[in-house]
């Protein structure tokens, strides 16, 4: 009985302690390692309360719906929502004097356009959109975007559920960046979709490894660090990165301005960017990661991986996707929504 | 040959139902990470949920929840449907009535969003308190659903008799309506725990950061892909429940021998 | 019975605080425009509703009207005859309860056990092959079938609670009287026991019919390019256009349309007959 007491009275004094400081993280599910996130409490005494979105939009209705009293300190928006949030005031400009690690981030993720000298995020994951294939289905591999609207494709064709990636390959095709904002060149994207819509089997937003590995889409965009994972599982799968160009997505760290706990929220985000966080988001979430330091703990296999981890001509003809201005976004949603409700 | 039937078309049915849990329970010890395809016999997935900290406490957090939310939403339905049984049908019911249809048809996203929205313009704090008010507003309307399917073959004599003997209307309530809508309030109970217990949508919307629940944590693995460790939670979430039914069936049986 | 008890009052105050509000502030939103800067803005306008007559909307409302009739019309075939055969049964609590507890798992992780039996080389079409059914394997994945398939499967249960409650009160000696009497198996069906039954089955087609048309995860996941239902539509103005005043409109017409649909159902089946 009284070994119980003790037990209990451990319970709700480790509850008490913990009860201090709490951090509240809204971050992609499937990014962040569970076990790293505890390690960070164990350390820290630091309590961590982890939501996670599916998506860039779904992060953005809730925090535009919560507007009134922020709820979360840290979170993980893609590299475009970050030029959106900051540009709408969400965000809290970063004291980089309270971030010391912020020197293992590789330099090539300073700068950006999204965001001038990385003020308001800190990259973390990165990816570029390739082209997959399954070899045993698909004979002649592809190499340009163009390829994809072979009719020999005929529903077999998967394409991501996001238009800023589905528009963006049509763009390049026609010789335009992903981030164009002309009106007559999106019009000139969304016919050619038009032409693609008998290829299209699905548009897939989860489960996009067990489609590949499973066999039931042969060919499509797909992210770099699916067809890495993917491949482990079925050797028949294989990336390219198409002539025309890609884009490349950055998914990262921001805090919330007037965020309940600002102090806890900076030491979080300094201990993720220290090398040895980034190589264990990289093993446990096998994302390639914006982390140097990080990147040297890595196996050799994995650095020397050309899916996950392309060569420097292949990193800098990619484009990193921008926010855009509202009548352009309200014409990408208006063919978006034509082209896949239509079919 | 009837009864061959009976038993025919019965287990034919449960066959149904339980073959995708059967292939969901199989796939929990398939030897690989994001395939649907069968890969080779491990349990590893099971040492990994057992030691997932996370998914148990959300599991704790959605049974509380889906209990008392099913609990008062159940109760209500109950008061409700009574009450509009008794009266006859005025304007007030009507109104009742399209305001419930509404909330059904209402796709969940909109009563996510625009429940977030009113919490937030009344600064109700997002966490436990608002999911629990949400679960039990999306519950009422199939409750009252089930319960008023079979309150219409109700006998209201008997509770006017009472109440002319003299019984107090909560009496009366309590000791000849509530016996005979017995089996349609556990009914409203299971099914309004059910909705509530597996509801993500609405429980994304409202949900705060600190009062986990199973459905999103489900939710946020399943975008990278489901693995068995998801399968194996499942197994063991329909393992539990059918020993908990078996095991409660055979006890009531004790009882009455 | 003029009295309204203070529970009664509660529970009205209950639903106009977290129901009615909420919606009226969804018709609200359907009349507002969106920004860049915020979601929901004025000024006010009717585009929303504008838009909706499209031939876009008409072939996606069509589709899910259709689906969602099959899906109830299949539901309610299975159900009906089961709830039946339950009711006759000894062990109904028991059953009941197994009907339920395999949704007590994810439905999410039900719907990917149905991919697994659906798929190209699945279970369904392996088993068929087995049986030189056919002769080689059938595309039910991402097609209406796999839609229906699913929507039917996690439906289901919607449409035996209600028909169970129903049933279970059901006196049979009226069969048996008219029987003695006389009456024919299909008569005593037709004009004794079916209609006793309309209130469950008007219960169970609106608890399978109504979210039929606005579930979206089934057709996101089983679905494919072309199965695709208003419920998704409404997910995508929502999230992915972020125009909510748009998502908002888009519901409440869809509302309307089922609303009058739940009207004209209800009429001949009123409790007054």
């Amino acid at each position: 009985m009284r070994a119980y007491l003790a037990i209990f009275l451990c319970f709700l004094s480790s509850g008490l302690f913990a009860a201090h400081r709490t951090l509240n993280v809204y971050g992609w599910g499937g990014e962040l390692p569970r076990s790293l996130i505890r390690d960070f409490e164990q350390e820290t005494g630091i309590n961590i309360y982890f939501s996670t979105y599916d998506s860039n939009e779904t992060l953005y209705a809730k925090l535009h719906a919560t507007k009134q009293q922020p709820v979360y300190d840290v979170i993980m928006p893609s590299a475009y929502f970050v030029e959106r949030l900051k540009n709408q005031k969400f965000l809290e400009k970063l004291d980089k004097t309270k971030l010391p690690h912020l020197k293992n981030i590789d330099r090539s993720f300073n700068g950006q356009d999204y965001d001038a000298f990385n003020e308001h995020s800190v990259p973390l994951i990165w990816g570029i959109t390739g082209l997959f294939y399954n070899s045993k289905w698909i004979k002649n591999p592809p190499t340009s975007w163009e390829a994809l609207w072979n009719p020999g494709y005929k529903h077999t064709l998967m394409l991501i559920d996001d238009p800023r990636e589905v528009f963006g390959m049509a763009l390049l095709t026609l010789g335009y960046s992903p981030n164009d904002i002309n009106p007559a060149h999106i019009t000139q994207a969304y016919e050619k979709l038009q032409a693609l819509a008998p290829n299209i089997k699905l548009f897939a937003s989860d489960g996009i490894k067990s489609l590949m590995i499973d066999e039931e889409v042969h060919i499509g965009p797909a992210y770099n660090g699916d067809a890495f994972k993917a491949q482990q599982e079925n050797l028949n799968i294989k990336l390219v990165y198409p002539e025309e160009g890609y884009a490349m997505w950055i998914d990262c760290l921001s805090i919330m301005k007037n965020a309940p706990h600002r102090e806890e929220a900076y030491i979080f985000i300094d201990f993720l960017l220290r090398a040895k966080s980034a190589a264990t988001i990289a093993k446990k979430e096998g994302h390639a990661i914006t982390n140097r330091a990080g990147i040297a703990l890595l196996p050799e296999t994995t650095r020397n991986n050309l899916i996950i981890y392309p060569p420097k001509e292949v990193i800098e003809r990619s484009i990193v996707q921008r926010d855009m201005p509202n009548n352009i976004l309200r014409l990408y949603n208006y063919y978006w929504q034509q082209l896949k409700f239509s079919l | 040959m009837k009864q061959l039937i009976k038993h025919g078309y019965l287990s034919f049915v449960f066959v149904l139902l339980y073959l995708p849990i059967l292939v969901l329970i199989a796939y929990s010890f398939n030897d690989a990470h994001f395939s649907l395809s069968w890969h080779g016999f491990t349990i590893n997935w099971y040492h990994i949920l057992f030691q997932d900290e996370d998914l148990w406490s959300a599991l704790i957090n959605s049974m509380l929840l889906g209990f008392g939310a099913a609990s008062i939403a159940s109760l209500f339905a109950f008061i409700v449907c009574v009450h509009l049984f008794l009266q006859s049908q005025t304007k007030s019911s009507n109104f009742l009535h399209s305001t419930l249809l509404m909330m059904i048809i209402l796709p969940d996203i909109v009563l996510g969003i625009s429940l977030l929205v009113f919490f937030n313009l009344a600064h109700i704090k997002l966490g436990f308190t608002s999911l629990f008010i949400a679960h039990i507003t999306f519950c009422i309307p199939f409750a009252i659903i089930v319960i008023q399917s079979r309150i219409s073959t109700l006998n209201v004599d008997t509770y006017h008799s009472a109440i002319d003997l003299g019984a107090s209307k909560l009496r009366a309530m309590t000791h000849i309506i509530l016996p005979m809508l017995w089996p349609a309030v556990l009914s409203a109970f299971l099914l309004c725990f059910t909705l509530s217990f597996d509801d993500v949508i609405i429980s994304y919307f409202v949900s705060g950061p600190d009062f986990n629940i199973l459905p999103l944590y489900i939710f946020s693995l399943v975008r990278m892909g489901v693995t068995p460790e998801l399968n194996a939670l499942c197994s063991i979430t329909i393992g539990l429940s059918m020993l908990l039914v078996l095991g409660a069936h055979m006890l009531s049986k004790k009882e009455t021998i | 019975m003029k009295n309204r008890s203070l529970a009664l009052s509660a529970i009205y105050i209950w639903l106009f605080a977290f129901a009615l509000i909420p919606i009226a502030l969804t018709v609200a939103a359907s009349f507002l425009s969106s920004s860049t800067s915020e979601l929901i803005t004025l000024p006010f306008t009717l585009s929303n509703y504008q838009s909706l007559f499209s031939p876009l909307l008409l072939h996606i409302l069509l589709r899910s009207l259709g689906l969602a009739l099959v899906t109830t019309f299949f539901c309610l075939a299975l159900a009906y005859p089961f709830s039946y055969f339950m009711v006759k049964s000894k062990h109904q609590s028991l059953m009941l309860l197994f009907i339920i507890i395999p949704f007590w798992t994810s439905s999410l992780i039900r719907t990917y056990a149905l991919i697994a039996i659906l798929k190209f080389n699945g279970l369904l079409n392996t088993a068929l092959l087995k049986l030189h059914i056919i002769s080689s394997p059938i595309t039910f994945l991402y097609t209406n079938f796999a839609v229906i398939s699913g929507l039917v499967y996690t439906l289901f249960p919607f449409m035996v609670l209600p028909l169970f409650t129903n049933m279970e009160r059901f006196d049979f000696r009226l069969i048996e009287a008219a029987r003695d009497l006389g009456a024919s198996r299909r008569q005593t069906f037709w004009r004794i026991f079916l209609p006793s039954t309309k209130p469950g089955i008007l219960s169970g087609v609106m608890m399978v019919f109504l979210p039929a048309m606005t579930l979206f995860y089934i057709p996101q996941i089983l679905g494919g390019a072309r199965s695709i239902l208003i419920g998704n539509l409404i997910q995508n103005q929502f999230l992915v256009a972020g125009d909510w005043p748009q998502g908002a409109a888009t519901s409440i017409f869809l509302t309307f349309i089922l609303l009058i649909f739940m009207v004209m159902y209800r009429k001949p089946w009123s409790k007054q007959s």
